[in-house]
């Protein structure tokens, strides 16, 4: 092999490795909440549109960076599914109204939320500039994009507490407990709403996080949403519905797929790989990859 | 279950009367305009409630089978088709198509079908944008005209469509096989110990209201003359026949029409005086309908003892 094809294959991998991060963090928003409350958050990608757009006008009117307004977006997030789980979605809770009511609900508040940023900021594609935007370091001979190295270390960081959060606090152990079963968790005494809505704002303050991410990395539009709920799905699909690390197993495959076909497609047919994938994934391993592993441990 | 009386009645006055509407307005295009997308979107809304109301099973991508079912229609008559065949293929082609993403769909349980859907849809408006070859791309592609100028024959057209959904729809819930969808809507363990097999039902209606779609999609590429991606196969065009049957009640017949006439009239009067604001109306009126009335229209005149309310809704 020469050796210029050896440096696109490492190049390759490392980007690929970078979106994974930003994948995973876009996506385990909506793994949390279908593990726990078993609705499907159609307003996922309205509300990442909504972060991006707010961090874009926060930063370019007054200045601050974008990714220290992490720390004002996620928060606010957080009491806004919150708020949203108590004033709705704990009234059309799957259990008793039926799977449909959730969806069409969570899509009403999807299309409000483009009507709003249409009227806010206009149909233009928006996107931040910072001086720092292009530039790229040198590992070896391999030129690493600094943006999105930053993007990877803050998401894999926010997911890594996460992680922590749900293995050793008490609410962390009971949405855990929540999204195995519901009912036992009522009968030992763990408040299932109170918990079920804890779960909800931290996977909107997730969709917050992801809503930073995107307003640096892309120039977006209202209608952007539409392909990040389609590469939120493919991931989750692929590591697994409720699976949490399955999320960054999912995000890995999407992003190496999809830096893997720049070279086969063309970058116009690039939105139809997602759902390549999806379906892929849905016929040949609907359980995804962590219901894969599990089948093996159990052997 | 026979047709009340009632029901009755009002079909044969409804349509009839829609059928004679001509008669009275002359040459007047403006209510054949208005007239033909209402009785469109009557056929659209009818035809996703096969499957959405009477099995329960959302789609958000239908205006894949209404793009195929235009884009079929529009190639077959360039080349020298007459209409009718043209339709009919373009019905089945978009049928064909919904089996293959139900199979793989139906089959596992949860929120993959619905998932799917959204996917299919803007995987089919991504290939039919950039495979200029065949779609003319963005640029779109223009139909002959075909016959007269008129909207006569499209207007006739479009209700014979919806007649047809109509009377489908209504031997479809009258039927076994809508009792069966109608159960594994409501339980799906329950239906399949019964001995209900729910896939292959899922997929019939799926088909059923594929082929439906597809005619539509079909009729309109007639009537504009001129298609391309964004108008047959952009997501409003989802959005649109999910927003009427359940703003009007799913899974009755008298819902979906509602639906669609309250739709046409809000597009033609309310959005050309606001145009920025149908996603906003939209979004609004889906959550007010699944918080307080789930049922929608019907369930209001239900409340308001207009009508009576009916098994298996």
């Amino acid at each position: 092999m020469e050796a210029g094809t050896l440096l696109n294959l490492i190049s390759i991998l490392i980007s690929s490795i970078l979106m994974a991060g930003f994948y995973a963090s876009m996506a385990c928003g909506l793994a949390l909440i279908f593990g726990v409350m078993g609705v499907i958050n159609l307003a996922h990608a309205g509300l990442i549109t909504l972060a991006a757009y707010l961090t874009f006008q926060v930063s370019e009117s007054s200045g601050v960076d974008p990714f220290l307004l992490i720390f004002l977006i996620m928060p606010l997030f957080f009491f806004l599914g919150m708020i949203l789980q108590k004033s709705m979605v704990k009234r059309v809770a799957p259990a008793e109204k039926g799977p449909t009511a959730s969806l069409l609900l969570l899509f009403g508040v999807w299309l409000i939320l483009q009507n709003i940023a249409y009227w806010a900021w206009g149909g233009d594609p928006r996107s931040i500039l910072r001086p720092y935007s292009f530039y790229s370091f040198q590992i070896g001979a391999v030129k690493v994009p600094f943006i999105r190295t930053i993007v990877f270390a803050s998401g894999i960081a926010s997911l890594l507490c996460l992680h922590q959060f749900l293995k050793r606090t008490f609410i962390g152990k009971a949405i855990r407990a929540v999204s195995q079963n519901r009912q036992a968790c009522a009968l030992v005494g763990i408040n299932v709403e109170k918990t079920s809505s804890l779960a909800f704002g931290i996977g909107i303050a997730f969709c917050g996080l992801a809503g930073v991410f995107v307003s640096v990395l892309y120039a977006f539009t209202p209608d952007f949403g539409r392909e990040i709920l389609l590469k939120s799905f493919a991931i989750v699909i692929l590591g697994g519905l409720q699976s949490f690390q399955g999320a960054i197993l999912g995000g890995l495959a999407l992003a190496t797929v999809e830096s893997w076909s720049i070279y086969f497609i063309e970058a116009s047919y690039q939105p139809a790989i997602a759902f390549a994938l999806l379906v892929v994934a849905l016929i040949l391993m609907p359980t995804g990859f962590m219901g894969i592993i599990e089948k093996r441990r159990r052997k | 279950m026979r047709p009340t009386r009632w029901e009755l009645l009002s079909f044969i006055l409804g349509f009839g009367g829609l059928a004679l509407l001509p008669l009275g307005f002359g040459g007047h295009s403006y209510v054949f305009t208005i007239g033909f997308s209402a009785l469109l979107y009557v056929a659209l809304s009818l035809s996703w409630n096969i499957l959405g109301g009477f099995g329960g099973q959302l789609s958000f991508g239908f205006a894949a089978f209404y793009g195929l079912g235009a884009y079929s229609t529009a190639f077959l008559v360039k080349a020298g088709w007459p209409l009718f065949p043209s339709y009919l293929i373009g019905g089945l082609i978009a049928s064909v198509f919904s089996v293959l993403i139900g199979y793989p769909c139906f089959r596992l349980r949860g929120p993959y079908f619905l998932i799917a859907t959204i996917g299919v849809a803007e995987a089919v408006r991504v290939i039919a944008l950039n495979w200029e070859s065949v779609s003319g791309g963005a640029m779109g592609i223009s139909l002959p005209m075909i016959g007269t100028a008129s909207r006569l024959p499209d207007y006739y057209s479009a209700l014979f469509l919806a007649a047809v959904v109509l009377i489908v729809s209504y031997l479809i819930r009258e039927s076994k096989f809508g009792l069966s969808l109608f159960a594994v809507k409501m339980d799906l363990d329950a239906a399949e110990s019964l001995g209900v097999n729910s896939i292959s039902k899922k997929i019939l209606a799926h088909l059923v209201a594929a082929f439906f779609v597809g005619i539509a999609g079909g009729l309109y590429a007639k009537y504009a003359l001129f298609i391309e991606p964004e108008t047959v196969f952009g997501f409003h065009v989802s959005i649109t026949m999910v927003l009427m049957p359940v703003v009007g009640g799913m899974g009755t017949l008298l819902g979906p029409v509602l639906g669609a006439v309250f739709f046409s009239i809000v597009q033609e009067e309310l959005l050309v005086i606001f145009p920025t604001v149908h996603l906003l109306l939209y979004g609004l009126l889906l959550m007010v309908v699944v918080l307080f009335e789930p049922k929608g229209f019907v369930g209001l005149l239900q409340r308001a003892k207009i009508i009576r309310p009916q098994p298996f809704q």
